[in-house]
């Protein structure tokens, strides 16, 4: 068991997210970046989907109340066991009685923790993932607070030995600018080209009101293409007649302060959406933060694969270099 | 004790002095704090997390206005 | 009927098909057509389907499918579909009890005045104006005594998007608010473009507000009868009389729906689009008479 004994803010059990349910409006949810998710599976020798801890900005404080194998991946929130700093991206053990906390957060956004067997909460449509509007999934569907008791499950698969790392290669280095590479596409065509060209240019600030739900920009307002409004869509010219927004899709209501959906984001809604993040770069919207600035670079749907299968295969590299660890 | 202790947020957000727009400020230049007590509280992700101070001390002075948008690790006020 | 199909990449994991810019039964008819066949055929690699109001949306997993060929799939089926005679629509006449101009609502409603077109008005004089009507009453009557077609199940969990079934001039239309809310009570009543809708859980909304429905669209518990098989009661295909109730009404509703014994008043019934399309009026009396008498 872990006890929790500070709550940190918004801190969640996630899974790889339950995906097949937008006919009903259901979000995905899940491990925002779900490579340093995956990672820290592996690093304890879980397999593929059991549910982990992701903790955003200010991590929380835990108490083991067993022995447990465990691993710290993601943003960095330095960590600490009982009050000594530990490694990230490595196999860690913890005796009962230990504590767990996080330093201010360095770079970065959020910080995952993977425990052996995973985090054992019911599983709502094939998922464990928190989906907190709702209030379902994760840990009674919120957010953790302080006294809460987690369970470990049954979900490893592999003994990993006990100081295995990743290759430094293999680390993510976040700094405060972000390139977060786009497919433009939707709606663009109600942007007028000047407008699409600077929604490019423009180096965007991430607001404070940036969440798993979506992070809200600042920067240049965005001009449509004047026209009269479709039957259905309402008035405004950034509206459609409502439709489905895909996961990393960015919308700009009225022109002002784009918004790139996440994984807890609403499924559809009426207005424009002009560009979705490629699937690879939502590890790296997902840890952004407030104030730190972003531009959008647009990349063509094969250039996406392609970074997606390099991506891929940089996990696979690291999966091996785990089991030859061992 | 000499020196001054400063206060420093632990995340980023937007920085508020008050409680609500209605009520008076959490403390006031010049006013003593002990540790635990609240001297702000900053806003990200539709959170609000209270900023404490750890140190017992007079509040010299803020570096920050209230509504202002901070960076982690910035700092807030200073406790002499 | 000519429909100006869009197809557009979402990121690497979705594809977005846009099948008209302007909402119409038809562009609704075709896009459930389209994605029932879709899903039916269970091709490998489709992750998720996301029907819309005149859109849809596919979920992939571009290491088994590729988005082109998707495309070309879709473009085959939808050419199929496209003079909808052989699609039958499995639907459920469904009985929804609204309480409108409600004090919770009304509370919001005052609360957000200075993110409205008219902060002088309440959201539903405003509508009932510019839609050109002398009165609330006569709006109310409106939107209550011809049922309404769930286009739409999104925004968040259970919210349905509905269109009303009648003939386009006499379709009602209203803008959604100036600034979205940040919030908007559950099972708030409320109309943005050509939709109304039901807000299943407290939250932001940028809809007019008019009133509350008594009986719920979300059920996260699964307690009540008609929550057994998902969370979430309104289905794509469905028709929705919203019936206008008084407060004992609501009341007695609400203890109901408490007590957990609240049941929908509902009836299933099959149809074709054609048999929309050819007289929407005459159309929406016969399911209200199948609801209500048969």
């Amino acid at each position: 068991m872990i006890k929790v004994l500070k709550p940190g803010i918004e801190a969640t059990v996630q899974d790889n997210g339950r995906i097949g349910y937008y006919e009903l409006g259901m979000p995905p949810s899940g491990a925002m970046d779900k490579f340093s998710y995956s990672v820290g599976n592996w690093l304890v020798g879980n397999q593929d989907g059991a549910a982990s801890l992701e903790a955003t900005y200010m991590g929380p404080a835990l108490e083991f109340q067993e022995d447990a194998t465990i691993a710290l991946t993601g943003g960095e929130l330095p960590p600490k066991v009982n009050g000594k700093s530990v490694s990230m991206w490595e196999t860690l053990k913890v005796k009962s009685g230990d504590i767990l906390s996080f330093d201010f957060v360095k770079n970065g956004a959020r910080i995952y923790l993977s425990v052996a067997g995973g985090i054992n909460v019911p599983e709502i449509m094939g998922s464990r993932s928190t989906y907190t509007l709702c209030g379902i999934g994760g840990f009674e569907g919120r957010s953790l607070k302080e006294g809460d008791t987690l369970h470990i499950g049954n979900d490893q698969q592999d003994d990993v030995k006990e100081g295995t790392k990743v290759s430094s290669e293999f680390v993510p280095q976040y700094t405060k600018q972000h390139e977060i590479r786009v497919v433009v596409g939707l709606c663009s065509y109600r942007l007028t080209e000047h407008s699409l060209q600077n929604f490019l240019k423009t180096e965007w600030t991430v607001t404070p009101e940036a969440n798993r739900v979506g992070y809200r920009f600042k920067g240049e307002k965005v001009e449509f293409i004047p026209r009269e409004q479709p039957f259905g869509a309402g008035s405004d010219p950034s509206n459609v007649v409502d439709l489905g927004y895909p996961v990393g899709s960015i919308q700009i209501p009225g022109g002002v302060e784009p918004i790139a959906l996440l994984n807890d984001a609403v499924t559809g809604g009426g207005y424009v959406t002009v560009a979705t993040i490629t699937s690879t770069d939502l590890n790296r919207i997902a840890q952004t933060k407030t104030n730190e600035k972003v531009k959008f670079e647009s990349v063509t749907l094969n250039q996406a694969l392609e970074e997606r299968n390099a991506h891929r295969s940089n996990l696979s590299k690291i999966k091996d270099s785990i089991q030859q660890q061992q | 004790m000499a020196g001054n202790k400063q206060v420093v947020s632990p995340l980023p957000g937007v920085f508020y002095r008050k409680p609500s727009p209605e009520e008076e400020e959490f403390v006031t230049e010049g006013q003593k704090v002990k540790p635990g007590d609240v001297i702000g509280i900053v806003e990200v992700m539709k959170s609000f997390t209270e900023i404490k101070s750890e140190v017992e001390g007079i509040v010299s002075k803020f570096t920050v206005e209230s509504e202002e948008v901070i960076d982690v690790g910035q700092v807030i006020a200073e406790i002499e | 009927m000519y429909l100006a199909t869009r197809y557009e990449y979402g990121g690497d994991e979705f594809l977005f098909v846009e099948l008209s810019e302007e909402m119409s039964l038809e562009a609704n008819f075709t896009a459930m057509a389209i994605t029932k066949k879709l899903s039916e055929m269970e091709i490998e690699g489709i992750q998720d389907i996301c029907p819309s109001n005149a859109s849809y949306m596919v979920r992939i997993d571009p290491d088994v499918i590729k988005a082109d060929d998707l495309i070309q799939e879709l473009k085959r089926i939808e050419k199929s579909v496209e003079n909808l005679d052989n699609v039958e629509i499995q639907s459920r006449l469904v009985d929804v009890p609204v309480l409108f101009e409600d004090p919770w609502t009304h509370e919001t409603v005052m609360r957000f005045r200075e993110r409205h077109q008219d902060p002088e008005s309440t959201d539903i004089e405003y509508a009932a104006r510019i839609n050109g009507y002398d009165s609330k009453e006569d709006f109310i009557e409106a939107m209550t005594s011809s049922p309404f077609l769930v286009s739409m199940i999104g925004f968040v969990p259970g919210l349905p998007f509905c269109f009303q079934i009648v003939p386009r001039e006499k379709a009602i239309e209203v803008p959604k608010y100036v600034r979205p809310r940040t919030f908007t009570p559950e099972r708030c009543f409320g109309f943005g473009g050509g939709f109304s809708v039901v807000y299943p859980v407290d939250g932001a909304g940028g809809y007019q507000m008019f009133g509350i429905s008594a009986s719920p669209v979300f059920d996260g518990e699964q307690k009540l009868p008609d929550f057994q098989d998902s969370m979430v009661f309104p289905r794509q295909g469905d028709i929705f009389r919203y019936r206008r109730i008084d407060r004992d009404e609501y009341d007695s509703v609400r203890n109901q729906v408490e007590n957990g014994t609240f049941e929908y008043r509902k009836k299933d019934m099959s149809f074709t689009p054609a048999e929309v399309l050819k007289d929407p009026e005459a159309f929406s009396q016969m399911a209200l008479r199948r609801l209500y008498n048969d």
